[in-house]
């Protein structure tokens, strides 16, 4: 076997580093989802997609990837992470309008600090609360953020701020000066290789020793006291990460949009758009909350173009997802597959599943006939 | 002074009545509801066609008595706006809601934020897009309720004042005198038992959903027969407004609810004539500080409601 194939359970396996291994079947699934991603600016040419909405889309699911980072090992609900986003995107847009700094990379390692330093701020309040009063914690800091961010002068109120260092072009992208279409063109390619390497280091670290501590403290508080896990600290920590990956995208989301604002940064409700984002895409993987980040912006920015009704129509895939498809979009897609494999060897299974169907069909109809009657005649 | 205190309270009164149909839900079904927002919203447009009906049948107050005839016919209009509600929210419930009882936490803000995005476009199909105005706010201020104590102060601010504090008389008096109530809050502590005496928990809690629905469109209603328009976007604030007051107040808690919105209320309004940059954060300095000294809010009960 050479250096990057291993055989394991009676697999060949393609090795990217230590440890990390991928079957035949994931390899060309990454493969395939890379070229995709460097595609994106040519697909978007050619069809009718907009290529500032998967951008957004690209960058939102970064951050969720890092919230994701809490749901899913340590399972804490943060209903603040726009505080991170926003902080990140703050910082990039404070360094360019309010120093001039020019250079892209270095307002996007502006943003990133002042997240991480906002993220292991907080973090050192809130690692010691758990469920909903995480969340409502988060929810708080991040909502102080926003009405602080709101009503200062130095974040110019509710206009925001501009992120074109000598108020006409924007920053630099290494070392160069970029016509507008270029600048874009560049900017997402530098924002694929970032999600590249940061859903890399994220798969590094949920499955090293530190991850399966974070798992641990997610089953078990107690037991993994008991175990001898620091849980306060290491939950700190995740907290300070996940605000890294959102500094990140927020910083970007600055680089991207060339204008800084409150409300579609730092509002509660981005809060809530970043946790759905993670949810919609399916948060039991790696990868989810990225296609759920471009899904969820593509259905609220897009969307008003193409029907007048565009919340309902949102609001609608949500519940569906809630309902019919509790894995996300792409948690689910597995269990789709082998379900659909096992009905082509043996078709006598559609039967089955029509009589689940007609049953769950009656049950609900009996249901809204109770509903009536509670209604009509009041309730006992 | 006085008059920024009594405007903290009128602001108070409406943040209670929103929340303690929030706290209610959260009590009892463990529901986070993110639509609640959308049904105080759609109180207040439910409102403008009701009151704006009942007003345009009575003629606009010449004195003293005409304006108190047209006040109560506005409350009427309030409440059966309200009404509207009752239906609305038990629907809501056993469609939606009930499937998802036993899933996480996270689900359930999905699914209710689902809600709130299909509510506001429903909203939008039926009154349009652009905000609507009862406009009987000058003509509820006709009624002389503070002349009599020798100040001027709208009359319109003192009666949602009384309202939010009958509001919580009644809740009070329904939770902890009326058998419903008992039953409401026995299943609220315990559902497997409640079940095995023989109440019926999916009844309890369409209504439980029910009456949140019923204060959060009164609250609404009272909002739109006042200075301010019914408009799309009128619920999100209010909905992350009361989200702090009855974590202030500790989650489920009654008299938590009523306390933090008093305080909420209050606070902002007498803090923000001076500190005017303070005015949004107020709230939120006040959460913070009071979930990192008491955790379960002031008056927390996990689950049951008091």
């Amino acid at each position: 076997m050479s250096r990057f194939l291993v055989e394991r359970d009676d697999e060949t396996r393609v090795r990217l580093s230590e440890g990390m291994e991928l079957t035949k079947g994931q390899s060309v699934l990454a493969v395939l989802g890379l070229a995709v991603l460097f595609a994106v600016p040519d697909i978007t040419r050619l069809t009718s997609l907009s290529f500032q909405a998967v951008h957004r889309g690209i960058l939102f699911g970064l951050a969720a990837v890092g919230l994701n980072l809490l749901l899913r090992h340590t399972e804490l609900v943060s209903f603040g992470h726009a505080a991170f986003f926003g902080v990140g995107a703050y910082g990039a847009a404070v360094l360019a309008s309010h120093f001039d700094v020019s250079s892209g990379l270095l307002l996007l390692f502006g943003g990133v600090l002042a997240s991480t330093v906002t993220a292991v701020l907080i973090g050192y309040f809130v690692a010691g609360y758990l469920d909903i009063y995480f969340a409502l914690l988060t929810l708080a800091f991040n909502q102080v953020l926003y009405a602080f961010v709101l009503q200062s002068g130095y974040f110019n109120y509710s206009d925001g701020l501009s992120v074109r260092p000598d108020g006409l072009n924007p920053p630099t992208l290494f070392g160069l000066q970029w016509s507008s279409a270029g600048y874009d063109l560049i900017l997402y390619y530098f924002t694929v290789v970032v999600l590249v390497v940061s859903l890399l280091a994220m798969w590094k670290l949920v499955n090293s020793p530190f991850g399966r501590a974070l798992d641990a403290i997610g089953q078990d508080r107690t037991r993994a006291r008991f175990v001898g896990i620091p849980v306060e600290k290491y939950v700190w920590i995740a907290f300070a990460i996940s605000g890294v990956y959102g500094g990140l995208a927020g910083g970007l989301f600055a680089l991207l949009q060339l204008h800084v604002s409150p409300d579609p940064t730092l509002y509660a409700f981005v809060s809530g758009e970043i946790l759905f984002m993670a949810i919609l895409g399916g948060f039991g993987t790696l990868v989810g909350p990225v296609v759920g980040g471009v899904v969820l912006v593509y259905l609220l920015i897009q969307a008003p173009f193409y029907v007048e009704y565009y919340n309902a129509l949102t609001g609608l895939v949500l519940i569906a997802v809630v309902l019919f498809l509790p894995e996300g979009i792409l948690g689910s897609i597995p269990k789709i597959g082998t379900g659909l494999a096992r009905r082509r060897r043996d078709p006598g299974l559609l039967r089955e599943d029509l009589t689940t169907l007609g049953s769950s069909l009656r049950r609900g109809a009996n249901r809204a006939v109770t509903t009536v009657r509670i209604i009509v005649f009041g309730v006992n | 002074m006085l008059e920024h205190v009594l405007n903290g309270f009128y602001y108070g009164s409406i943040l209670f009545m929103i929340a303690s149909g929030m706290t209610i839900i959260f009590g009892v079904l463990g529901i986070l509801n993110l639509a609640h927002g959308e049904l105080y919203a759609l109180g207040a447009f439910c409102a403008f066609s009701i009151v704006g009906f009942l007003a345009g049948q009575v003629a606009a107050p010449t004195g003293p008595a005409t304006a108190i005839v047209f006040g109560l016919v506005v409350l009427a209009g309030s409440l059966a706006a309200a009404a509207v509600l009752l239906p609305v929210g038990g629907a809501l419930e056993a469609t939606f809601i009930r499937p998802i009882y036993d899933r996480d936490e996270v689900y359930q803000l999905l699914l209710t934020y689902g809600l709130l995005l299909v509510l506001t476009d429903v909203m939008k199909f039926v009154w349009g897009p652009s905000p609507v105005d009862v406009g009987v706010f000058s003509a509820v201020n006709e009624i002389p309720t503070t002349e009599l104590v020798g100040f001027g102060y709208p009359s319109y601010n003192v009666l949602v004042i009384l309202i939010g504090v009958a509001v919580f008389a009644w809740l009070a008096w329904f939770f902890d005198r009326t058998k419903t109530g008992r039953i409401v809050r026995a299943t609220a502590i315990n559902r497997e038992m409640s079940t095995a005496i023989g109440v019926s928990t999916d009844r309890m809690f369409t209504l439980v959903f029910a009456i949140g629905a019923f204060f959060a469109g009164f609250g609404g209603a009272m909002v739109s027969i006042g200075p301010s328009s019914a408009s799309l976007g009128m619920g999100l604030s209010w909905l992350v407004l009361s989200f702090v007051v009855i974590v202030i107040g500790g989650l489920g808690s009654l008299k938590g609810a009523f306390v933090g919105a008093l305080l909420v209320g209050v606070s902002s309004r007498v803090v923000t004539p001076y500190y005017p940059q303070l005015e949004l954060a107020v709230p939120f300095l006040l959460m913070v500080l009071v979930l990192l000294v008491r955790p379960e809010g002031l008056y927390g009960t996990w689950g049951e409601i008091q």
